[in-house]
């Protein structure tokens, strides 16, 4: 017994040296630098907040994720933002994600204080093809939430893209990127809505 | 004299990542980083330029303790070594570099899996002293960088009419999507692969 | 009923919407190297699906109860390669015992696999993916081990014809196989937007 505790650090104590050594090295090199790769993170998402609310000045986090079911099974989770001009309440922003065309689309709907009417989306994360379904981050595609209803959106593929209503041209092109969004900000509407309704946040009058 | 051996033989190790042993076009090493990240010039370099870091800090690693390996965990202690100096490098990428390093994605922590990296440690640098070890490493790195921007410059400039940034074509060019595509990818490699064997059977 | 969609959703974005060989360029080296004919292709399939399946449960476990939940998310690359290697090591015990024949018929492959890109990249989009569940995980392994198979057979299969024909000699090898498996993912395509 001793005799092969002995054989394996004789064999082995340069592995458990440097396997020791490089973990102290890490651990120094995490700690220097996790602050400001936590930072980066919270910048990015402030970025994406403003970019839709851009008469937001402070936003905040609301610390319960809301979560998303269907049928009994939870498929996901939203983060919702708070965000807020001098103490007055200016709109929320919540997360939401669903499958594109070739992989998961991630984005960030803003609405406004009353969960009336949409103030936009960001896209946080997508795969979609350049130059068809990556044009949803496009002023084209985007401009069209701004203003329209906050629920119940459809997808249309000709029409005005400039009314400002519940239909949504799609992007010629990338039907399934553009109706990818519709769905996801849709199924997740109704059920952030419903939650901030339940905790009292917001009224649930028409 | 054995000085001038000796330099020569630096010499000979310091170019021969560019051409003679290409990791890319002549080796056929490290194609998944290759693939993954030539859609743009700048994601190109900054992968290769992590590349290089990471050869250059295993290199100098591996040949400082040659003498102590011992045959049964060499290999787990080449792993360990280049794991430890990709979490820095990828570290690095987060905190400085955030948009860069989210367009990389996974494949900065795949630098660990890379074939040239653990190649050279075992060829070169369990065998060799510090300086040619580094050497070695900037030669393999710098190969690798040349050759994955020169893809990425063709594919980029095809597929969205910049080299680096730089508008290049026309106004009135139709950008080529399939370039920014995997189709793209593994076509241009394969091309740009027979390219260089062209050239090398022409040398012969 | 609802958790065997989720789960079966899973499986089928990872063996054909998204491929880890044709759309994420993942284990490109074997893949070249392995596919010359279709018995050693199927056998590096099936030997990679079973250390992928055995090191992506394995990593995500670790991940889920070790690392995420006392805050070592720095060490994740480091354990995880360790985790692989350790697999691997297994693997190549298990069949050198049971399978002498196939061990020989490997040689070098086997140990290769450490380094397959495939096996660390699947360990990492476990995480990227923010895989909840082990069944999950699981189920997601074993798709991206069937994925690999499956292209990799395909393509021993068109290589194998392509030996018959009149290759221009600077496209034989690599060049020709890559410019294959960029026709491949243009055929793999078809399965994109498949999952709502």
């Amino acid at each position: 017994m001793v005799n092969s505790v002995k054989l394996f650090f004789r064999e082995s104590w340069l592995l458990v040296a440097c396997a020791f050594l490089f973990g102290l090295l890490l651990a120094v090199t995490d700690a220097a630098w996790a602050p400001k790769i936590a930072q980066n993170k919270i910048d990015k998402t402030n970025a994406m907040l403003q970019s839709i609310f851009t008469d937001g000045h402070e936003f905040e986090k609301l610390p319960e994720k809301i979560d998303i079911l269907s049928g009994k099974v939870k498929t996901g989770e939203s983060t919702v933002y708070k965000v807020t001009t001098d103490g007055r309440i200016v709109g929320w922003a919540f997360t939401a994600e669903g499958f594109g065309f070739a992989d998961k689309i991630q984005l960030i709907v803003g609405v406004d204080a009353a969960f009336k009417k949409m103030r936009g989306f960001a896209v946080v994360s997508s795969y979609e093809t350049p130059g068809f379904g990556d044009r949803i981050k496009g002023d084209f595609y985007r401009n069209q939430f701004v203003g329209a209803p906050a629920a119940n959106l459809n997808l249309v593929k000709g029409g005005d893209p400039s009314a400002i209503d519940s239909d949504i041209v799609a992007i010629t092109g990338a039907t399934v990127s553009s109706t990818a969004v519709v769905n996801i900000i849709n199924r997740y509407m109704d059920t952030v809505k419903q939650a901030m309704v339940s905790k009292g946040v917001i009224s649930s009058g028409q | 004299m054995a000085n001038e051996n000796s330099n020569t033989k630096l010499l000979s190790v310091a170019t021969a990542g560019f051409w003679k042993q290409n990791p890319v076009l002549r080796l056929v090493l490290g194609m998944c980083p290759t693939l993954a990240v030539t859609t743009a010039g700048f994601d190109a370099l900054t992968m290769g330029l992590c590349v290089v870091f990471v050869l250059v800090c295993s290199n100098t690693v591996t040949s400082i303790i040659r003498r102590q390996l011992k045959p049964h965990v060499r290999i787990m202690m080449f792993v360990l070594t280049i794991a430890a100096f990709v979490t820095i490098a990828d570290l690095f990428l987060q905190a400085f570099v955030p948009r860069m390093s989210e367009k990389l994605g996974p494949y900065v922590p795949l630098i660990i899996v890379n074939c040239i990296i653990i190649a050279r440690a075992e060829a070169c640098a369990s065998k060799n002293g510090i300086v040619v070890s580094i050497v070695d490493a900037l030669s393999m790195g710098f190969g690798f960088t040349v050759t994955i921007c020169l893809l990425a410059s063709i594919r980029e400039l095809l597929a969205a009419g910049t080299v680096f940034g730089l508008r290049l074509m026309p106004d009135s060019y139709v950008p080529m999507t399939a370039m920014s595509m995997p189709v793209g990818a593994f076509v241009a490699l394969g091309l740009l692969l027979a390219t260089a064997n062209l050239i090398s059977a022409k040398e012969a | 009923m609802e958790t065997f969609s989720i789960l079966l959703i899973g499986f089928l974005s990872v063996v054909v919407v998204n491929n880890l060989v044709l759309t994420k360029f993942l284990g490109i080296c074997p893949y070249l190297g392995v596919s010359g004919r279709l018995d050693m292709a199927f056998g590096m399939g099936m030997a990679v699906t079973f250390v992928i399946t055995l090191s992506g449960v394995m990593t995500w476990t670790i991940d889920h109860y070790i690392l995420m939940k006392y805050g070592m998310g720095v060490l994740r690359n480091i354990s995880f390669i360790l985790v692989i290697a350790g697999a691997v090591q297994l693997v190549e015990m298990y069949i050198r015992k049971f399978f002498p024949a196939l061990y020989d018929a490997f040689g070098i492959f086997l140990p290769l696999i450490t380094t397959n890109c495939a096996v660390l990249g699947l360990c990492l989009f476990l995480y990227i993916w923010q895989v909840k569940s082990l069944a999950d995980a699981a189920v997601r392994s074993v798709g991206a081990g069937v994925g690999f198979t499956l292209a990799i057979c395909i393509m021993a299969g068109i290589r194998e014809n392509l030996e018959m024909a009149d290759v221009p000699k600077c496209l034989r090898g690599a060049p020709i196989t890559l410019i294959t498996a960029g026709i491949m993912t243009l055929a793999f395509m078809a399965f994109a937007g498949m999952i709502k």
